[in-house]
Order: structure tokens, then C-alpha cells, then sequence
């Protein structure tokens, strides 16, 4: 870029403009979720942060290019592949942006099919998140409970949709599938034992230590800043402002089915917990109350592949926040334009406000609890400004660091265990101190 | 709501413009380049139209616009500027709006707009480093997927 050579080495010599360039990428404005690669500049004074720049866009595909070139209705399952998690609601926004455009009105009965979906994959989405929360705190077992009641919704969505986590159940103006009959005692019997066990997993998060050391008064941001960054979903809840798509701008079935909103005023990470765990009970009672209360009739109705001149932006909300698709057709068999925005984008200036003044152990926390990509870990680099040393440690390494210096007691007792094992996971991480 | 509407009728007509309704609950306005932040700035601190929802950018042939896609509960408010693909230079809207950041930094890689006042504007977000500097943004009319997969050396990487 524009800056001159001696600053760019002097910067180098710092070690804070430190980029792998192995991954090389082509483009496109696509976010990852989960488990993708992403780049932190974490800045440290002693044990704490004091900035963090984010690099992101190791896995741009290009997608927004790609779209101007394929057929509407191809587009809507490209951009399904955006995410490997929530993928459905992707497909939806920009399914609602496009039939904004055409003169049909989607069925009602496909309306609710896409709301139990939705919901459907929210449950999983935060099941997935509590594990994943429970594995970087150092409790494990909580990710092997949650993991596995996680099964139980996804069967659901696989005898609803065919698939587990790319269901291409929409289509333009309805869904590809109706729903299998018989299945809605056992769709309830399976809500009922999941609001049971986000029940008890939110008295465990209350009662054990393990998370409530690394939990409690841990992330915290001022509601007033949160809003001045545009945060979305359950991080902008969290703290107390009312925003979630569903209320706010109802889509889909969500204007008659009862929707509960959470907010929290905490407004620390075990209240971010707590809330996710409440949005799924929510979740569990629309799916609950929109199988119970499923309409007749059609399901699909056929369009056109020319979707008439216009410009239309939708919004939705996705397990981590509101999701936004813009879309703008010349009357072709194409895109002109397909402008799309994923939850994770709009919340990383919120997450860096988090990092800041936390201490190296609480990252992977931190990080997490955003519900972000966090293959970030692996290329996180270090940079102590007291003695100027550098180093880089993989996701394993600070996992095992956060364990660490909260619990040194089960550290030295794993050490201990690690060498009757013969396993070196350890050694590494003493070599990195 | 509609209040708030006829609020932000008010500030567009300050501004030089008027809100042109899309369809029930979207509407498009319209500013200038030089009336843009005084605009945003009355949308934001004195309607509390807050919440920023993304920039997008578009190519218009001669020029590239810039919406800004705002909302507030049911209502979605685009603010559409437009900058000369000649001169791609535009004021940034951090100071008003601190969660643009990122947004802005999006439209620099994929359309080449500067925006003046953003503190990360030279550094790249999305595009890789090895992006070469004579190649055109990719997200432009002109720039063909081809091109790019030539200037990166991607042609043996594909099947």
C-alpha cells in the first residue's frame, strides 16, 4: 500500500505487521463463522491487552462476484454455503430480498415451515456455542453433555430436510419440501426434552466453579458503546438493548408466533451464556407452538427465472445476530448485485472493545463468546511491550495457558498425568513460557 | 415512526434532497457528497436512527455509489452518495458512526474508495496481501474473474 518502505520495515522490526501470506486467497465478501481462519494484532502490556487490529478475509471465495454471473434461483444455494452452521437463514434473507421483487406472496404454510427451520437451527447453533464455551473454559464435559443433546435437533432437521446442516429447504416464493407427516408428537416430546436440559444447563453455569471463574465480570462493554458500534443479536442484547430482527421487523411466520425477546442488563460473558440458554427455551416454544399450529394448503409457489428491475435489502435474524442481504436486479437472469453481511462482521468491533484491559487467559473466552471463527487462534501472535519478546502459540497452547492460570492446582495435577503418559502436549507449552 | 420519518424528511430537505419511498417501510435518499456527514450526522445524534446495518457499494459505469443501509425497528433508510470512479475519494463517516470502520475498510479492497478519516483506510481487510497494485478492484463491472485468477496465479489451481 502507500507506506513508505522505512516505516514498513520499521513496523516489521516490531513485529506487529506480522502477516502469514501462505493462505492465498481469492476474493469476495464473504465472513466465516466458525473454525475458519481470522487475524488478531493482539498488543499487550505486560498480561493485558491494550489494542487489537483485526485481519480477516483468509477465506474469501468471492462470492458477491460469483453471483453476478449465476442464475437467481443457483445463487440462492450458493450463498447457503456460506456458513456451515447457520446456513438455512442465508438462503432465506436473500430468498426474501429477491421474492420482494416478484409479484408472488409465499405461502403461509411454507411461512411456518421456515420459521421451525429457523428456529430449529438456532437451537443448534447455541447448543453448539455452549460446548464450545465449556471446552475453551476448560470443562469438558459440558461440551460432551451439550454436544450430544445437540443430536437430538439435528435428526429433527434431518427427517425434516433431508440433510443436517446445508438443508436447501428454500426456494423462491416457499420451501422444496413439505413437511413428513406424523412428526409432530415427536417434535414436541423432543422440545419439551430440550427446554429440560437448557434448564439444567443454566443451573450448571450458575453453580459451577469452573465456569463461573471464567465467566463472571469478564467482557464487559457499556450499552451506549455497543449501540455506537452496530452490534448485533445476542451481543447487542446482552447488554441490554432491545435488538432482534424478529421483533423489530417481523419476517417469515414471526408476527404470530409468540416470541419472547431476552435482554440482560449483566452485561458480562456468563450473562451472555445465560441468555443464549433462555433463546433457546424461546426457540424450543416457537417450533413447539408453529407445529402445533401449522397451516394448510401449498407450500411452493412457481416463479419465473426473470426476476423484474429493482433493488431491495433484507434483513434477518441468524443465531448470532441480524444477518442483511441487498439485492438488485436489472430484469436479467442474473444479479446485478448481491450485497450480503454476516453477524460476525458487525460484531468485531464490539468483540476488540471486549479484549481490551483482559489479560492473555481470558482470549479464547472472549473470543468465543462472540460466537465467532476462532481458526483465528492458530495464527495469533504475541508481542510483550514491557521486555520485547515475541512468539506465537497455536489454539491448544493458549487453551491450555487460560487453564492454567485460573486453575494451577488441575494444571500441575494434568502435568502429572501427561508424564505417566508419555504425551509431550505439555512440553510445548513450556517451551512457549 | 413515521415521525421519525418526517424528521429525517425535514434534515434531507436541509440537505439539498428528498426521502424517495422504495416500497412500504424502505426508502432511498439521495445526498451529495459535500452534504453527506452533515446529513448522517442529523440522522444518527437527532433522529436516533442508529444502527448501521452495512455499506454497500455499487457500480454505476461512470460512477460508484455508496449507500449507507441504516435501520430503525421496522423502517430501513438507504443514504445513497455517489463518487466519480476517476476520483474515488470519500469522506468517512468513523467520527459519526464508529461501527463503519470495518464497512469502509470492505469498500476500499473491493472497490477502491478512500475514505478520508478512516484510521485503517491503508490497511487491507479482505483481499490478500500479494493483491497486486495495478490490478482494478474486483468488485467493478470491468474486472473480470478471469483476469484476477491470471494476475494470481490461481490458473494451475483450477480443475
Amino acid at each position: 500500500m502507500s507506506t513508505p518502505p522505512d516505516q514498513q520495515r520499521r513496523e516489521e522490526s516490531a513485529g506487529l505487521m506480522e502477516y502469514s501470506t501462505e493462505s492465498l486467497v481469492p476474493f469476495g465478501p464473504i465472513h466465516p463463522a466458525l473454525k475458519e481462519p481470522e487475524y488478531f494484532k493482539l498488543i499487550l502490556e505486560g498480561e493485558r491487552i491494550v489494542n487489537v487490529i483485526p485481519r480477516i478475509g483468509y477465506v474469501h471465495r468471492g462470492l458477491e462476484k460469483a453471483a453476478e454471473s449465476r442464475p437467481w434461483v443457483q445463487n440462492m444455494y450458493m450463498f447457503e454455503r456460506t456458513c456451515g452452521i447457520c446456513s438455512f437463514v442465508h438462503s432465506l434473507c436473500y430468498g426474501q430480498a429477491v421474492e420482494e421483487l416478484t409479484l408472488y406472496q409465499v405461502p403461509r404454510r411454507a411461512k411456518y415451515i421456515r420459521t421451525i427451520i429457523a428456529e430449529m437451527e438456532r437451537i443448534h447453533s447455541h447448543l453448539l456455542w455452549v460446548g464450545l464455551m465449556g471446552h475453551w473454559a476448560g470443562f469438558d464435559t459440558l461440551f460432551m453433555w451439550v454436544w450430544n443433546d445437540r443430536e437430538v435437533v439435528l435428526d429433527l432437521v434431518e427427517a425434516i430436510a433431508g440433510n443436517r446442516v446445508h438443508k436447501s429447504m428454500n426456494a423462491i416464493c416457499g420451501v422444496r419440501r413439505d413437511m413428513p407427516e406424523n412428526m409432530t408428537d415427536r417434535i414436541l416430546e423432543r422440545m419439551k426434552f430440550l427446554t429440560d436440559r437448557a434448564r439444567y444447563y443454566r443451573e450448571v453455569i450458575d453453580t459451577e466453579e469452573t465456569m463461573l471463574k471464567r465467566t463472571e465480570n469478564l467482557g464487559r462493554v457499556s450499552a451506549e458503546t455497543a449501540e455506537k458500534l452496530c452490534a448485533v443479536g445476542p451481543m447487542a442484547r446482552y447488554v441490554g438493548l432491545k435488538h432482534d430482527v424478529r421483533l423489530n421487523d417481523p419476517y417469515a411466520a414471526y408476527d404470530e408466533v409468540p416470541l419472547d425477546v431476552i435482554t440482560s442488563n449483566e452485561g458480562d460473558v456468563h450473562a451472555l451464556l445465560k441468555l443464549r440458554l433462555d433463546e433457546l427455551i424461546v426457540s424450543a416454544n416457537i417450533v413447539s407452538y408453529a407445529v402445533k399450529n401449522l397451516p394448510d394448503g401449498p407450500v411452493r409457489v412457481k416463479v419465473p427465472p426473470i426476476i423484474p428491475a429493482g433493488e431491495h435489502a433484507s434483513h434477518c435474524e441468524a443465531p448470532r445476530g441480524e444477518i442483511f442481504y441487498y439485492v438488485k436486479s436489472t430484469g436479467g437472469r442474473t444479479p446485478d448485485r448481491v450485497k450480503s453481511r454476516q453477524p460476525t462482521m458487525a460484531n468485531i468491533p464490539t468483540a476488540l472493545e471486549m479484549l481490551k484491559g483482559q489479560t492473555l487467559a481470558d482470549i479464547p473466552i472472549v473470543l468465543t463468546a462472540i460466537d465467532p471463527c476462532f481458526g483465528c487462534m492458530d495464527r495469533m501472535s504475541f508481542y510483550d511491550t514491557e521486555t520485547n519478546k515475541k512468539w506465537t502459540w497455536s489454539g491448544e497452547q493458549l487453551r491450555q495457558y487460560g487453564i492454567n492460570y485460573y486453575f494451577p492446582e488441575r494444571a500441575k495435577q494434568q502435568r502429572k498425568f501427561a508424564r505417566q503418559m508419555g504425551s509431550s502436549v505439555n512440553e510445548s507449552l513450556r517451551e512457549a513460557l | 415512526m413515521s415521525e421519525t420519518l418526517v424528521q429525517v424528511g425535514k434534515y434531507a430537505e436541509e440537505a439539498g434532497t428528498k426521502v424517495n419511498p422504495l416500497r412500504k417501510n424502505e426508502s432511498l435518499v439521495e445526498v451529495s457528497q459535500d452534504r453527506l456527514k452533515e446529513f448522517v450526522n442529523h440522522l444518527v445524534n437527532d433522529s436516533h436512527v442508529r444502527h448501521l446495518m452495512t455499506i454497500t457499494g455499487l457500480d454505476l459505469g461512470q460512477n460508484l455509489a455508496i449507500t449507507y443501509n441504516f435501520a430503525l425497528e421496522r423502517d430501513k433508510i438507504h443514504v445513497r452518495t455517489t463518487v466519480p470512479k476517476t476520483k474515488p475519494q470519500a469522506l468517512s463517516i468513523v467520527d459519526i458512526v464508529p461501527g463503519a470502520i470495518l464497512y469502509e475498510m470492505e469498500l476500499h479492497d473491493m472497490f477502491g474508495i478512500d475514505f478520508i478519516g478512516n484510521p485503517w483506510k491503508d490497511q487491507k481487510l479482505l483481499l490478500p496481501d500479494e493483491w497486486p497494485a495495478d490490478l482494478a478492484p474486483p468488485l467493478l463491472k470491468t474486472t473480470k474473474p478471469s483476469e484476477i485468477r491470471r494476475r494470481l496465479g490461481l490458473e494451475a489451481a483450477k480443475p
